[in-house]
């Protein structure tokens, strides 16, 4: 029995079959205020699957996703080379006990890139994501697990915005693309992850830990704009039309650089997502 | 809602409209993209009854079939497309799946009184309404090899169904 390994392999069934509060919330405000009756049943059916999923630990979703880790470190905390070994054998535990699909690609870069060395066929064989290691005030180290999908990984883009020095301008890129993200990704309604800031790596690195804090009931003016404008573009749940393409916003502005370009990272997250669970290890 | 039990019937078929919520009971296949043009070419050289398959008024669930379970993929895939039409002159009566599909698909399915669904993604539930799954064809594809599964009540809308389309 190793206490970090059985706590990171926990958390990683918790992030990949459960719902938190703050997210059934947004799916019965959504139902109850939707008046499209197909959008109703599909986000019905959505919240359903994700009661039945909490109760048997099951997969919320057969794209179980990939690990993706951020790491919170307080001032007294230590990470060490033991610890990201734990971590990372808690996350194939996890995946074996999920059960993740399996979906590790086997072979060197070029069969890997090609898919022609096969699948492995050891759920847990599937390598997670780089660590995202964030210092915070709290005296606490604190491991959140999110469980990205394809899907939204096909329709996501990091991409310059010029600004004009005009904040509207923004948000109206981010709109526009948003919108095309979701109306293409086939699970829906969308969260979408936002992160501003002076690089492609920091961007998206913001998006994730805008991730790993969004909350659906706590949405700030620029969340709130982004998601109503999205919303009047009529896609609905799976496309089927509605108010509801867009449940919520989460989004992180970083420090900026001085010049007249931002860096936006966006991601159309799926119903489902951000599929995540934290433990403090 | 409507109850359909496999095989489908061209009457029962013929009855359904875009924006009907059903039910499916029965037997069912699975497929996606690397195991469906493969389907297609054995309707095409005859040989699908050496494989042991039967599609006369058959539904085609696009997915993979994982220890994770079953959920849908984009039908607009191309080599998942494509197949609509041929696999519908061989007897598919229900292609289910999810995405917008082609007016020229729309069109195709209505020529062979075929119609496709859109199943939300919703892999606990489905689980919870699956009986039984087998391997029928292809089982080098692992996940997406050619699968039989016995279903319970899967929840599906129909999507296009008479030259009409849900998305239009």
């Amino acid at each position: 029995m190793n206490n970090i390994i059985d706590k990171v392999s926990e958390c990683l069934v918790r992030a990949g079959s459960t719902f938190r509060e703050d997210q059934k919330t947004a799916y019965r405000n959504a139902i109850a205020n939707e008046p499209n009756n197909q959008s109703c049943w599909v986000m019905q059916q959505e919240l359903d699957n994700a009661l039945v999923a909490e109760e048997n630990r099951s997969p919320l979703c057969d794209d179980t996703g990939i690990p993706h880790l951020f790491l919170e470190v307080g001032p007294n905390c230590n990470v060490t080379g033991e610890l990201l070994e734990q971590i990372k054998e808690g996350i194939a535990q996890g995946l074996r006990q999920l059960p993740g699909r399996p979906m590790a690609i086997k072979g060197d870069d070029n069969a890997r890139i090609d898919q022609s060395g096969g699948l492995d066929e050891d759920s847990g064989a599937l390598a997670p994501s780089p660590i995202l290691i964030k210092p915070v005030k709290e005296d606490v180290l604190r491991l959140t697990v999110l469980m990205l999908g394809g899907g939204p990984a096909i329709r996501g883009v990091t991409q310059r915005v010029f600004h004009k020095h005009n904040v509207d301008v923004v948000i109206d890129e981010i709109v526009s693309r948003a919108k095309e993200g979701v109306s293409k990704l086939g699970c829906s309604p969308c969260v979408l992850a936002v992160g501003i800031g002076r690089s492609q790596f920091e961007a998206t690195s913001l998006m994730m830990e805008a991730m790993v804090y969004g909350d659906f009931g706590k949405q700030s003016v620029f969340e709130k704009i982004i998601t109503e404008k999205v919303n009047e573009s009529n896609i609905g749940p799976l496309g089927l039309g509605g108010k509801h393409s867009v449940l919520a916003t989460f989004a992180k502005v970083g420090p900026q650089r001085a010049s007249g370009v931002r860096i936006v990272a966006l991601r159309p997250c799926c119903c489902f997502e951000p599929r995540r669970a934290s433990v403090e290890l | 809602m409507i109850e359909l039990t496999t095989p489908l019937k061209e009457d029962i078929i013929r009855q359904l409209k875009v924006g009907d919520v059903v039910t499916i009971t029965g037997n069912i296949y699975t497929g996606r993209d690397a195991v469906l043009p493969k389907i297609v070419n054995a309707a095409e050289n005859g040989s699908l009854k050496n494989l042991g398959i039967d599609l006369q008024g058959a539904v085609i669930f696009h997915t993979a079939v994982s220890p994770a379970g079953v959920g849908p993929t984009s039908s607009n895939k191309v080599e998942i497309e494509c197949t609509f039409e041929p696999l519908s002159k061989a007897g598919v009566k229900m292609h289910l799946g999810k995405g917008a599909i082609s007016k020229e698909t729309v069109k195709a399915l209505a020529e062979q009184n075929a119609v496709f669904a859109i199943i939300p993604p919703v892999t606990a539930l489905l689980g919870s309404q699956t009986v039984e799954k087998e391997i029928v064809a292809f089982p080098e594809l692992g996940m997406e090899a050619f699968n039989r599964l016995k279903v319970v009540k899967y929840q599906a809308i129909i999507a296009a169904a008479k030259g009409e389309s849900i998305y239009e």
